[in-house]
C-alpha cells in the first residue's frame, strides 16, 4: 500500500485522480495549495506526490523546492503550461516527471506506477546486474536472460525489436541514420532498409515509453537517425 | 605624444626659439653675403694682396688727379662750376698748397686710409690730404711707406705689384704725366673709419665670430634651417590644443573679426619697419650700438605681431571658424537673418531675388574689376565658387530625394542628420524623418501587437486547459459506467469525441499562433530528407494502413540535406500525413516524390481527396487568419497553416494545388 499526495487547487481534478488512483489500489492524501502539501508531509508517510505548478498561497515550484530540501520521494508536475522551458525549469527544480493538461488519465496512471516501482524497487533490480546488462537510466537490458526491464516493468520485445535495442543501448548516446542501424544489426548493407527500421522503432518506443511521442531513452531527431540517451 | 601636443611650455620654448634660430641664419646669411662683399678685410695681409685692393688703391690714387684737373681748370678760366669736389680744396695762401677738407670727400672706404701728395710740374702747386710742415721730408716719409705707390719722372714706383710700372695697363682716362704723385696707405686707418659703418661692424664682428669657429659658420645654415622647420611643424600641430581640453581651444583673441587682428598687426609692422628703415638711413652720425637695439626691438616686435597673426589664423582654421571668423561673413550671416526674419523661412521667392541680386551685383563689380589681373582671378573664383556651392546644394537635394524614396519603398531605417542640411532642406529633413520616424513605429506596434496576441492565446489557453482536464477525466470515468440505456453511451461518446478535439484544437491554436508570429526558437543544422520521410512513414505505417494507402515512395540513391530544424522539420511533413490520414480517399495511393530541381530540394506529397474540396488552396493555407470556411468533423483545421508557417520560418516556400480532387503540397528549399 502506496501513499499518494495529490496537490492541485481545482478540487474536480484532484477528486478525478483520487478515483483513478484508488482503482489502482494506491491510498490518496488530498491538498489544495502547498501550504497544505507540506502540512500532509510532514504528518504523513507519502510515496509519491502530484503536484500542481499553478496553486495560490505557495505555488507548485517553489512547494517542490521546499520539498526537495529534505525529501527524495518521486514528484510529478502537472500544468497547463506546455512550452519546453516550463517542462525544463520543473525538471531542474527536481521534478521526477513533468505531464501537462489536459492529460489522459491513462498516461497519467502509467506514469505514477513507473515512478512508484522505480522508487521502490530499484534496489532490488540493482542486484541482478551482470556484465552482460546494459543500462540507461532506469532502462536494462539483460543479454543473458534476454530480458528489458523500463522503469521496473519488464517488456515483451521481439527477436528484432531486442536485437535494434540492443545495439542502440550498446552505443548509449550515439546517433545512428537508418542504413546504419541495419548493416549493424542484420550484417548486410541496408538497401531495403527504408522504414522498416523506423517501424520497427516505433513499436519499440510504444512498449519502453509511457509516452512514446515524447521519448525518455529512445530518442528520434528527425532527418537524422535514432539514439538512446545516456542516463546516469 | 598627447602630452607633447598639450605642453605650453613646449610652445612657450619653440616660440622663443624661433627668433634666436631665425636671427642666426640672417647672420649667418648676411656674413655669406658680407664677405662677398668685404672680402677677407678682416685679414689684414691677406687684404692688401689681393687685386681689388690693387685696383681700388690705384683708381683711387689717380681720380684725385682729376679732380686737381677740374679745380685748375676753374681757377683759370675764373667759372663758377659746381663741383662737390671744389669745397673740399682749400688754398693755403701764397704757398700754393691745397689741402683736402677732409678725408670723407671721396667715397669709398680705401680712400681713408690713402694718404697722398700730388704736385703740378708746370705750376708748381701741391695737392694735398695732409697737413705739410716740411714737403720733402714729408714725401720721403710716404715713400718709405710700408704700403706706398708713387709717380716720379714719369716712372711708377711701387711696392704694390699689381699696379707697378709694368703693369699698369688702364689708366681710366686720366693723364697725370704732368703731375708728381706720391702716395701711401695705411690698412688701420681705413678700418677706423669702416668700423663707424653699421653693416661693416657687424660683419667684423660676425668675422671674429667665423674666425672663431674656423670659417664652419656656412654650416649652420642648413642645421638651423631643419631645426626651424621642426620647430614650425610642432607648432602647426600643437597649437590650439591645451593641457586638459579636448579638441581645440579658443583664446579671446581669436574671438575677434580676423580682418581687425590682422589690420591691427600690420599697422604695427609697417611702423616697426620704418623705423629700421630710418634707423639704418641716419648713417654714422647715431651710435652704432643704438641702431643696433632699435634694429632688435622692431625685428622682435615684427615678430610678436606676425607670431599672433600665424597662431590664431592656425587655431581659427583647426576649428574650422577660420571662414566664420571673417567681419565680412558675420555681417553676411546677420543679412540672412535678417532675410529669413522677413518671411524668408517659409517662402524662399524673397531669398531667391536677395540672392540673385547680391549675385549680380558682385558679378559686375568684378567684371569692372576684371581688367587688371587680380580682378580677372577674383571673377573666376567668384564663379567657381558659386558653382560648387550649387552642386553641394544638389548633392544635399539627391540626399533628401534618396531617403524620400528609402521611404516610398519601405525601408524602415531612413534617418537623414539633419545638422547636415541647411535652410529648406533642413526642413525638408526634419519632416521627412519624422514620417520615416511615424512609419517604422508602426511597424514596431504592428510586431508588438502581434507578440500581444500571441501572449493572450497562450494566457487563454492556460485557462481553457484546467476546466477541459476535468471534463475529459470525468468523461472518461463515465465512459466506465454501466447505463441502463444505451442512447447515454452513445452521448457519453459524442462528449468523450469533442473533448478530445478541443483539446486538440487548443494545443494547436497555441502553436499556430506562435508560429505566426515567429515565436519559436529554430535550432538550424544538417537534416537528411530521404532519412526524415522513411522515419516519418515508419511512424504513420499502421495508420496508413488501417486506411489500406499506399506509400509511393520516390527518393534520390544520395542523400538530400538540407539546413532545417529537425522537430520542426518533422512537424510539417506530420500535419501534412496527419491530414492525409483525415482526408485522403480510402485504398489509394500516396506519391511523396522527393528530388533536386534547378539548385533547389523540392518535396511533392500527393494523394486523392475523399472528398470535394470546396475550398481554395490559398483559403485553405490561410484558414487561422482568416476564419475557417467549413469546419472538418476531425482535427482544428490549422495543421496546414502551420505546416506552412514553418516551411517559411526554415526559409523554404509551401505551396498547395488543388486539381479536382488530386491533393498536392509542394515543399521547396
Amino acid at each position: 500500500m502506496y501513499n499518494i499526495l495529490v496537490v492541485d487547487d481545482d478540487k474536480e481534478i484532484v477528486n478525478a485522480i483520487d478515483i483513478y488512483l484508488r482503482k489502482e489500489g494506491y491510498k490518496i492524501y488530498k491538498a489544495y495549495n502547498g501550504e497544505e502539501a507540506m502540512e500532509v508531509l510532514k504528518n504523513e508517510e507519502i510515496h509519491l506526490i502530484i503536484l500542481d505548478v499553478m496553486m495560490p498561497k505557495k505555488d507548485g515550484l517553489e512547494t517542490l523546492e521546499e520539498i526537495r530540501k529534505n525529501k527524495t520521494i518521486p514528484v510529478i508536475m502537472l500544468s497547463a503550461k506546455s512550452e519546453d522551458y516550463d517542462k525544463i525549469e520543473g525538471l531542474d527544480l527536481g521534478a521526477d516527471d513533468y505531464v501537462t493538461k489536459p492529460f489522459s488519465p491513462l498516461e497519467l496512471i502509467a506514469r505514477v506506477n513507473s515512478n512508484i516501482r522505480r522508487y521502490t524497487k530499484f534496489g532490488a533490480l540493482k542486484e541482478n546486474l551482470n556484465d552482460k546488462t546494459y543500462k540507461t537510466g532506469d532502462l536494462f537490458l539483460d543479454d543473458e536472460t534476454k530480458k528489458v526491464i523500463a522503469d521496473g516493468k519488464e517488456i515483451k520485445l521481439t527477436a528484432t525489436e531486442f536485437k535494434i535495442l540492443k545495439f542502440l543501448i550498446k552505443n548509449k548516446g550515439k546517433v545512428f541514420s537508418i542504413p546504419q542501424i541495419y548493416e549493424n544489426v542484420w550484417n548486410e548493407e541496408g538497401y531495403a532498409a527504408e522504414n522498416i527500421i523506423a517501424v520497427h522503432i516505433r513499436h519499440i518506443r510504444e512498449k519502453i515509453e509511457i509516452d512514446p511521442k515524447e521519448p525518455k531513452y529512445l530518442k528520434v531527431i528527425w532527418g537524422i537517425g535514432y539514439k538512446i540517451e545516456d542516463i546516469k | 605624444m598627447e602630452n607633447i601636443r598639450k605642453s605650453s611650455l613646449l610652445r612657450g620654448i619653440s616660440y622663443i626659439l624661433i627668433p634666436i634660430i631665425v636671427f642666426i641664419l640672417v647672420l649667418c646669411v648676411v656674413n655669406e653675403v658680407l664677405v662677398r662683399q668685404y672680402g677677407n678685410i678682416g685679414n689684414k695681409e691677406e687684404y692688401l694682396k689681393t687685386d681689388q685692393f690693387a685696383e681700388e688703391y690705384y683708381i683711387s690714387v689717380i681720380s684725385n688727379v682729376s679732380d686737381i684737373k677740374e679745380i685748375e681748370y676753374e681757377n683759370s678760366n675764373g667759372i663758377e662750376i659746381y663741383n662737390a669736389t671744389r669745397n673740399y680744396y682749400k688754398k693755403i695762401e701764397n704757398q700754393n698748397i691745397y689741402y683736402e677738407g677732409s678725408k670723407e670727400t671721396r667715397v669709398g672706404y680705401i680712400n681713408k686710409g690713402i694718404n697722398y701728395i700730388i704736385k703740378d710740374k708746370n705750376t708748381g702747386k701741391i695737392y694735398t690730404n695732409i697737413q705739410i710742415t716740411e714737403l720733402d721730408k714729408q714725401i720721403q716719409e710716404l715713400k718709405n711707406s710700408s704700403v706706398y705707390w708713387y709717380y716720379e719722372n714719369g716712372e711708377i714706383k711701387t711696392n704694390i705689384d699689381k699696379i707697378s710700372q709694368n703693369n699698369v695697363v688702364y689708366n681710366y682716362g686720366i693723364t697725370y704725366n704732368d703731375y708728381d704723385i706720391y702716395s701711401s696707405f695705411n690698412i688701420d686707418n681705413m678700418i677706423e673709419y669702416m668700423l663707424k659703418d653699421p653693416t661693416y661692424a657687424i660683419y667684423s664682428k660676425l668675422n671674429n665670430i667665423s674666425q672663431f669657429f674656423n670659417n664652419k659658420l656656412s654650416y649652420i645654415i642648413p642645421i638651423a634651417t631643419i631645426l626651424l622647420a621642426v620647430i614650425i611643424i610642432y607648432l602647426i600641430w600643437s597649437i590650439g590644443h591645451e593641457k586638459g581640453k579636448d579638441g581645440i581651444t579658443l583664446r579671446s583673441i581669436d574671438k575677434i573679426s580676423y580682418e581687425i587682428i590682422i589690420m591691427i598687426t600690420w599697422f604695427i609692422i609697417v611702423l616697426l619697419i620704418c623705423v629700421i628703415g630710418g634707423a639704418s638711413s641716419i648713417n654714422s652720425r647715431i651710435p652704432v650700438d643704438f641702431v643696433q637695439s632699435a634694429y632688435i626691438v622692431s625685428y622682435l616686435g615684427i615678430y610678436v605681431c606676425l607670431l599672433i597673426d600665424v597662431i590664431t589664423t592656425i587655431r581659427r582654421i583647426k576649428a574650422k571658424e577660420f571662414w566664420h571668423s571673417f567681419l565680412v561673413y558675420k555681417i553676411w550671416n546677420k543679412l540672412r537673418q535678417k532675410i529669413d526674419e522677413y518671411g524668408g523661412k517659409e517662402n524662399s521667392t524673397k531669398k531667391i531675388t536677395f540672392f540673385y541680386l547680391m549675385f549680380l551685383a558682385i558679378f559686375f563689380i568684378l567684371i569692372n574689376c576684371a581688367t587688371s589681373f587680380l580682378g580677372l582671378v577674383l571673377l573666376v573664383a567668384f564663379l567657381v565658387w558659386i558653382y560648387i556651392k550649387l552642386l553641394k546644394y544638389n548633392k544635399k537635394l539627391n540626399e533628401v530625394q534618396m531617403a524620400l524614396r528609402d521611404i516610398y519603398e519601405g525601408k524602415d531605417d531612413v534617418y537623414l542628420d539633419e545638422s547636415e542640411q541647411k535652410g529648406v532642406l533642413k526642413r525638408m529633413a526634419k519632416y521627412i524623418n519624422d514620417i520615416a520616424g511615424g512609419f517604422s513605429n508602426a511597424i514596431e506596434q504592428s510586431l508588438k501587437s502581434e507578440r500581444l496576441k500571441t501572449e493572450l492565446i497562450t494566457n487563454v489557453s492556460h485557462d481553457i486547459k484546467t476546466p477541459l482536464t476535468s471534463i475529459i477525466n470525468y468523461v472518461d470515468l463515465l465512459k466506465k459506467e454501466e447505463f441502463e440505456n444505451k442512447q447515454v453511451e452513445q452521448y457519453i461518446a459524442i462528449l468523450d469525441n469533442k473533448s478530445q478535439r478541443l483539446k486538440k484544437l487548443i494545443e494547436d491554436l497555441v502553436e499556430a499562433s506562435k508560429v505566426q508570429s515567429g515565436n519559436v526558437k529554430l535550432n538550424i543544422e544538417d537534416i537528411n530528407l530521404k532519412e526524415l520521410l522513411n522515419q516519418t512513414t515508419g511512424e504513420f505505417e499502421d495508420r496508413f494502413e488501417k486506411k489500406n494507402l499506399k506509400i509511393e515512395l520516390l527518393v534520390p540513391t544520395d542523400d538530400v540535406i538540407i539546413k532545417a530544424d529537425n522537430r520542426y522539420m518533422y512537424r510539417i511533413i506530420e500535419n501534412l500525413f496527419s491530414n492525409i490520414t483525415k482526408y485522403a480517399l480510402e485504398n489509394s495511393r500516396i506519391y511523396i516524390e522527393l528530388k533536386r530541381e534547378s539548385g533547389k530540394v523540392k518535396l511533392s506529397i500527393k494523394n486523392i481527396s475523399s472528398e470535394k474540396l470546396n475550398i481554395s488552396a490559398d483559403e485553405l493555407m490561410q484558414r487561422f487568419v482568416r476564419g475557417d470556411k467549413s469546419r472538418h468533423t476531425e482535427g482544428s483545421g490549422l495543421g496546414i497553416s502551420i505546416a506552412k508557417s514553418l516551411t517559411e520560418l526554415q526559409n523554404g516556400s509551401f505551396d498547395i494545388e488543388i486539381d479536382g480532387d488530386l491533393f498536392k503540397v509542394i515543399l521547396q528549399w
